[in-house]
């Protein structure tokens, strides 16, 4: 993975992928719990329980994506994106009661 | 890493090595205590001998309804008075009038000025308040109660709560990632290759993570979830904000709905009976609690909530009661929750459903045995993951830590012998303990917890301060000692013994005490094993 930045040392690039895990792994998960929260079909407090359930799903599965032989840059944006897709989503709709589904 | 280049399996044994090797001291902890957990009551009861005498005297008086006490309606009535009279302005009264078959205590609920929840009982026979029950011979503990404490916030709080958390979550991916790694999972379960070294501790570790697997990733899952919206508010935080109100507001559509608003024209509550009675018809369970919000307003509301059997426990993961809403002014039906039953839709079922999976209050006490030895098996599997670790690099040096890999694995010996053997030896300590603090003394509970804290800090000194195989083996023989004489230690200070437990049926202390024989017996073994491979 470090074919791209051969000056960076291996420890750094660990710790980079680590984070990527850790934090953006939980910005996904955040995310994703926004957008369930949103579009479930249930009443408001209902549909944001329903997200944080679903959210450590997603925490643990980005987790172990970060994880497999994918270059690091990739990883964080693999991570990040689609966080902000479904944040910018779920933030959109807030407004609207019951979401889509009601 | 050298896993993003090995594929994907190599990337995620790395995964699981260091995931697993950093959380499992902690993860440890929180699974043996917790297993301890699962009998809390039981332990209570082996703690608290001064209440034995009171408790067979309760048995006996509900047995032989010598001393007749008021029916309900006339509790009811009595608890109204009390609440009318010493505090008309709490915004919500809560009457729990008796127990489920009619007789018991009659205590009342309110939030007093402080906003706290606070209680007072009353005679059952006389309406009378009863004077608070002094802490007079009875000994402060905390009782089984600190293993659930501790296994989910250990005693700290908040913080307590993100550190267990994020352990569990840990536990999640070293799971996942122990799944992807085995390839032969299946075949695994039927190996183990005893006394070879390494092989029979990775052949353990898979046996008791393969064979209780499903329970692992349950009992992860739903740990994390009931306290979740700590964890992940977002969701919250974006559709209802922060602070106070907001989180009024979510927990109040969460729970019973939209709480009636005030009018702001007086109106005394009216007799309580004919609600109770009619709630109980509804829901088809004995009366527990009546609940008043806003009393002496027009908007009062009465909820009647019911008490589940034991049966009925039994039978449901859900352990929600039945409830019945009703306006006070008119007296006016406005929800009824059958017994089981969720306030909301599918996801509060599930939240509900998850707690009792968690929690074990379904499925009675086999239930009980089958999460404790489930719980041992998760136990077993992160202190023999923990262990495997280093095994592996007794024979081959890996040198993952270049110039400071010994101390990185000198560190590791010792904090497996401090968190596998000197955990151990702290939860039994913490029984020795009660029975040898003074009753009198000072914040008698917290000394309890404090002799718990201090014995798990000097293992760790000990375990840095001798060889790992003799940590080992010292900490095992204090463990496999304390196990092993806590029935003696209880015969010295109370009298009480296990023949006596046995005849008068007292399951709750025998079975503290045989389970306490039991790990003492198994210290003893692993203490055989260690000094056989020694020599």
């Amino acid at each position: 993975m470090n074919a791209r930045f051969p000056s960076i040392p291996a420890g750094l690039l660990l710790l980079g992928r680590v984070a990527a895990a850790v934090f953006g792994g939980y910005a996904l998960a955040a995310a994703a719990a926004v957008f369930f929260a949103a579009v479930l079909p249930a009443g408001r407090a209902e549909a944001v329980i329903g997200g944080m359930q679903l959210s450590f799903v997603v925490y643990t599965a980005a987790v172990i994506w970060a994880f497999s032989p994918v270059s690091l840059l990739r990883v964080w944006l693999g991570l990040l994106l689609p966080a902000m897709v479904l944040a910018g989503w779920g933030w959109a709709l807030r407004g609207v009661p019951g979401g889509v589904g009601a | 890493m050298t896993g993003t280049q090995g594929g994907f399996r190599q990337a995620q044994a790395w995964l699981h090595t260091w995931c697993g090797l950093w959380f499992s001291w902690l993860l440890f902890a929180v699974f043996l205590t917790g297993t301890l957990a699962v009998f809390d009551d039981p332990i209570t009861h082996w703690m608290t001998p001064e209440h034995h005498a009171e408790e067979a005297a309760e048995a006996a008086r509900a047995a032989s309804k010598a001393a007749p006490t008021a029916d309900r309606a006339q509790r009811l009535a009595w608890g109204l008075a009390y609440m009318a009279e010493h505090h008309p302005g709490a915004r919500m009264w809560e009457l729990w009038p008796s127990d489920a078959g009619g007789g018991g205590e009659l205590n009342v609920y309110w939030f007093d000025a402080n906003n706290q929840y606070v209680s007072a009982a009353l005679d059952p026979a006389t309406g009378r308040p009863l004077a608070a029950q002094a802490a007079h011979a009875a000994r402060a503990t905390l009782g089984g109660h600190h293993f659930v404490d501790f296994h989910y916030e250990l005693h700290a709080g908040t913080v307590g709560l993100w550190i267990v958390g994020i352990a569990a979550m840990a536990m999640l991916v070293a799971l996942v990632s122990g799944v992807i790694t085995h390839k032969r999972i299946f075949k695994d379960f039927f190996t183990f290759r005893p006394k070879k070294g390494q092989r029979s501790w990775l052949d353990a570790h898979n046996a008791v993570a393969v064979l209780t697997l499903p329970f692992q990733f349950m009992i992860a899952y739903t740990g994390i979830v009931i306290s979740g919206t700590t964890f992940m508010p977002a969701g919250k935080v974006l559709h209802y904000g922060t602070g106070h109100d907001a989180q009024a507001q979510f927990a109040s559509e969460l729970g019973d709905g939209a709480k009636p608003a005030r009018t702001g024209r007086a109106m005394a509550v009216p007799a309580l009976e004919p609600f109770a009675a009619r709630g109980q018809q509804l829901t088809g369970q004995a009366v527990r609690a009546v609940v008043i919000d806003h009393p002496g307003d027009a908007g009062a509301r009465i909820g009647v909530y019911g008490w589940n059997s034991e049966d009925e426990s039994a039978r449901r993961l859900s352990g929600t009661t039945g409830m019945a809403l009703f306006s006070a002014a008119s007296g006016e039906v406005q929800r009824v929750r059958m017994p089981g039953a969720a306030d909301g839709g599918t996801a509060l079922l599930a939240q509900s459903a998850m707690s009792g999976l968690h929690m074990v209050s379904y499925g009675g006490w086999g239930m009980k045995w089958l999460y404790f030895l489930c719980g041992l098996a998760g136990t077993a599997m992160m202190g023999s993951g923990a262990v495997l670790f280093i095994v592996k690099r007794r024979h081959k040096h890996l040198d993952e830590f270049g110039g400071a890999t010994a101390r990185v694995y000198r560190l590791v010996e010792a904090l497996n012998v401090a968190a596998i053997a000197g955990l151990a030896v702290a939860c039994v300590g913490y029984l020795w303990a009660n029975r040898l603090v003074p009753v009198g003394v000072d914040r008698r509970a917290s000394v309890e917890l404090y002799v718990f804290f201090s014995l798990w800090g000097l293992s760790l000194l000990h375990a840095f301060l001798r060889r790992p195989a003799q940590a080992w083996r010292e900490q095992l023989g204090a463990l496999a000692a304390l196990c092993l004489l806590l029935p003696v230690l209880n015969v010295l200070t109370t009298g009480d013994h296990l023949p006596a437990q046995l005849l008068r049926g007292d399951w709750e202390s025998a079975g503290v005490e045989l389970g306490a024989v039991a790990f003492g017996l198994a210290a003893l073994g692993a203490l055989r094993h260690l000094r056989r491979s020694a020599a």
